[in-house]
């Protein structure tokens, strides 16, 4: 017994010095960092709260703040409900060419978002755009999807290219759920006369609760750690990002790598995660009232 | 018998001796050398490396090369891993912030002991600090002329550019070539665009403003002038004759609508000529020196990519790097720069290689006199990468999409770049 468990600390220790080097020391020494001034080439100065205070004083960090919550509350709903119905509709038995439907709707997953931003920037394009040509053909003024006067407008846009981009990967996990739905129970209740409606509502959904719950978690966290969706819309940091547009993890990212300023980026990390584990929490909180798991 | 074999055994050892000292002494001279390359061979000749090591055997040269993007990511982690180059070259914006936290050797002593500074133009001290460190010497100088499309001044019957023209010439004559069909534009007469080279920076030079004052310690957003060149630009876009960002992204980008003739007129960085070559080879096109400014001055924008010796570097390798930068400093690879097409170089004796050139543009000396002339860098300082993303944020936001006015855009300029300023 003793051989045995000396053996499993021999086996497990390249993992634990994996976890201790690469996922310890990072987050310790990211800690340590926020609180210097630390430009990548010099020792680490120890400044106490300075960085944290400014972070808090600046502008653009509530702005990116109150951009980045908008983001979460328009994406993640929308995100998870069509995620949902789409997977519904792909799980119904009668459904022909399923695998091509399921092809078409993970298409966008895999697109690189340099292209995908490209694409959709021509879509949006405010003179020239498709979205506001269709708009003309029923009558309805131009829409300046990405340089609105208005921020919400702007961050909706984005949003639903990110819903856009992600569907496929939540549609997948609750589409896994539902296929593990037991066909005795759905045809049960459509002996006893359920509609689709309400195998939908008063079946599959209860059933499925703890893929929807996750993928509410994933989609939450994936919106507050939004980056990619406004670089590539935007075009890129250094053409300026507006300030009335910025995300956290842009302001971290610049700051870091561009600016070597690595202790308010470190700042901005750990205030962005203390944000994340608040919402996270929060959801967690209500898990038991809606989140099925017998 | 004996005797023999003593004297064979004698004279193996002395041979052994000298190729033992002989090998010790040539391996005390060799020296290797890291030369980091952004851009691989696509930005730097690969025939000056390789003249480099065939002139140099001593110098065993390690090349490390990766794309532009993947380069300026890694180069910051390998710093702060002190695994960098030796010599490696960047933005010199960037160079001058590395100058300043200590990653950069100054080499104002190495070019006083080696370099005779009037075989070259003034952008050689493109990385020069005003308290006199110069932090790296030129890679290559771009700068900017004003490109017309002849074909487009024909149709028109407008007479072309000259090198006398002024900014308010340039309006004019923009206007006069500015088509609308119906409601929609179908040509401009100026490209309209915003970054700062061949943007808003030249724009607030020719109203007799700046970014910052001659110290680089004060903003100047807040000087009536910047504020009236970021007025012009922003009413060329607004008023219709120059080109707005939509047109120029639905149409493929500048160059393009400028190849197509969708835009007569383009301040053009000379790097593009070599796009131009290559993509658009049967537009009829040339550049005349940048328009001059309101005080009669010339301004013509320069950007260059500065070489660094790191100052980490041991002794030995710091020589070997100047070394380096001295033979690319020289005739032959300036000359082959200057053949390049992709960038000017800094000495003035390869300039007769780029005129005899026959490419388009036929008048490259708007390039070359025009930086002899009125040559200006972009008010690069150690904070230049910081700053000018503010400065960009705020014109975007007023001078392209028109969402704030020019003025509200400068206060908030002068505010935030003033606290980016101080703080450093």
């Amino acid at each position: 017994m003793h051989k045995q468990r000396y053996w499993g600390y021999v086996f497990t220790f390249p993992f634990i010095i994996n976890v201790l080097v690469f996922l310890l020391f990072p987050i310790v020494f990211s800690a340590y960092i926020s609180f210097t001034k630390y430009d990548l080439f010099n020792a680490p100065k120890w400044i106490g709260l300075t960085n944290w205070i400014n972070i808090l004083n600046k502008r653009e960090f509530w702005l990116s703040m109150r951009n980045v919550s908008m983001f979460a509350l328009i994406f993640v709903p929308l995100q998870t409900s069509f995620a949902f119905l789409v997977a519904f509709m792909l799980n119904q038995a009668a459904l022909k060419a399923k695998s091509l439907f399921r092809l078409f709707y993970f298409l966008p997953v895999i697109t690189p978002w340099l292209a995908a931003g490209v694409v959709w920037s021509w879509m949006f394009n405010y003179q020239y755009g498709v979205l506001n040509w269709f708009l003309g053909l029923v009558g309805i003024d131009p829409v300046n999807w990405l340089y609105s006067r208005s921020w919400v407008v702007v961050i909706a846009s984005i949003a639903l290219v990110n819903v856009w981009k992600g569907l496929g990967q939540s549609m997948v996990i609750l589409l896994a759920g539902m296929q593990n739905v037991p066909h005795e129970v759905l045809e049960s209740a459509q002996i006893d006369g359920a509609s689709s409606r309400q195998l939908l509502t008063h079946i599959v959904f209860p059933i499925v609760t703890p893929m929807v719950y996750l993928v509410m978690i994933l989609s939450t966290i994936s919106a507050f750690q939004t980056f990619d969706v406004f670089l590539g819309l935007f075009g890129g940091i250094t053409t300026g990002i507006s300030e009335q547009s910025m995300v956290p993890n842009i302001m971290i990212y610049r700051d870091a790598f561009l600016l070597f300023k690595l202790g308010p980026a470190s700042a901005t990390a750990w205030l962005l995660f203390f944000v994340i584990l608040a919402i996270t929490l929060f959801q967690q909180y209500f898990e038991k009232r809606w989140v099925h798991y017998d | 018998m004996l005797k023999k074999r003593q004297s064979f055994l004698v004279l193996s050892l002395v041979v052994l001796l000298v190729a033992t000292f002989g090998m010790v002494a040539s391996a005390q001279r060799q020296v290797t050398l890291k030369i980091g390359l952004p851009g691989s061979y696509d930005v730097t000749s690969k025939d000056i490396i390789d003249q480099f090591i065939a002139e140099h055997p001593h110098i065993n040269v390690e090349i490390q090369e990766a794309p532009w993007g993947d380069f300026t990511s890694k180069i910051a982690t390998q710093i702060a891993g002190n695994t960098m180059p030796d010599v490696w070259f960047q933005e010199n914006a960037v160079i001058l912030g590395y100058g300043e936290r200590g990653v950069a050797q100054d080499l104002a002593a190495y070019i006083e002991r080696d370099l005779d500074t009037d075989e070259y133009i003034d952008g050689l001290f493109s990385a020069r600090t005003p308290d006199g460190k110069v932090w790296g010497v030129p890679h290559g100088i771009n700068p900017v002329a004003l490109a017309y499309n002849k074909t487009v001044f024909e149709e028109a019957g407008v007479p072309f550019p000259t090198d006398d023209w002024t900014y308010a010439d340039l309006i004019e004559a923009a206007k006069q070539l500015t088509v609308v069909e119906g409601e929609e534009p179908v040509r401009f007469g100026f490209i309209g665009a915003y970054a700062i080279t061949n943007g808003w920076f030249p724009w607030i030079k020719q109203a007799g403003g700046s970014a910052l004052d001659e110290t680089k310690t004060k903003s100047m957003f807040d000087d009536p002038r910047t504020i009236a060149g970021l007025k012009q630009l922003r009413q060329g876009i607004e008023e219709g004759y120059f080109t707005n960002v939509d047109f120029v992204r639905a149409h493929g980008g500048d160059l393009e609508v400028f190849a197509s003739g969708k835009a007569a007129m383009h301040f053009m960085q000379y790097s593009l000529q070599v796009n131009m070559q290559n993509n658009y080879p049967d537009v009829d096109w040339d550049v005349v020196k940048m328009p001059k400014a309101v005080n009669g001055e010339r301004y013509v924008p320069m950007v260059a990519n500065s070489w660094l010796i790191s100052s980490r570097a041991s002794q030995a390798s710091k020589d070997a790097a100047w070394e380096f930068l001295k033979f690319y400093l020289g005739n032959d690879a300036q000359n082959i720069v200057a053949a390049s097409g992709s960038t000017l170089p800094v000495k003035l004796s390869a300039y007769e290689v780029i005129e005899a050139s026959g490419t388009k543009p036929l008048n490259k000396a708007a390039y070359t006199d025009g930086i002899a002339e009125g040559g200006v860098t972009l008010d690069e300082n150690a904070t230049w990468n910081e700053w000018r993303l503010l400065v960009q944020q705020q014109v975007n936001e007023s001078v392209v999409h028109g969402k704030i006015t020019v003025e509200e855009a400068a206060a908030e300029i002068h505010k935030k770049v003033q606290e980016v300023l101080d703080e450093n």
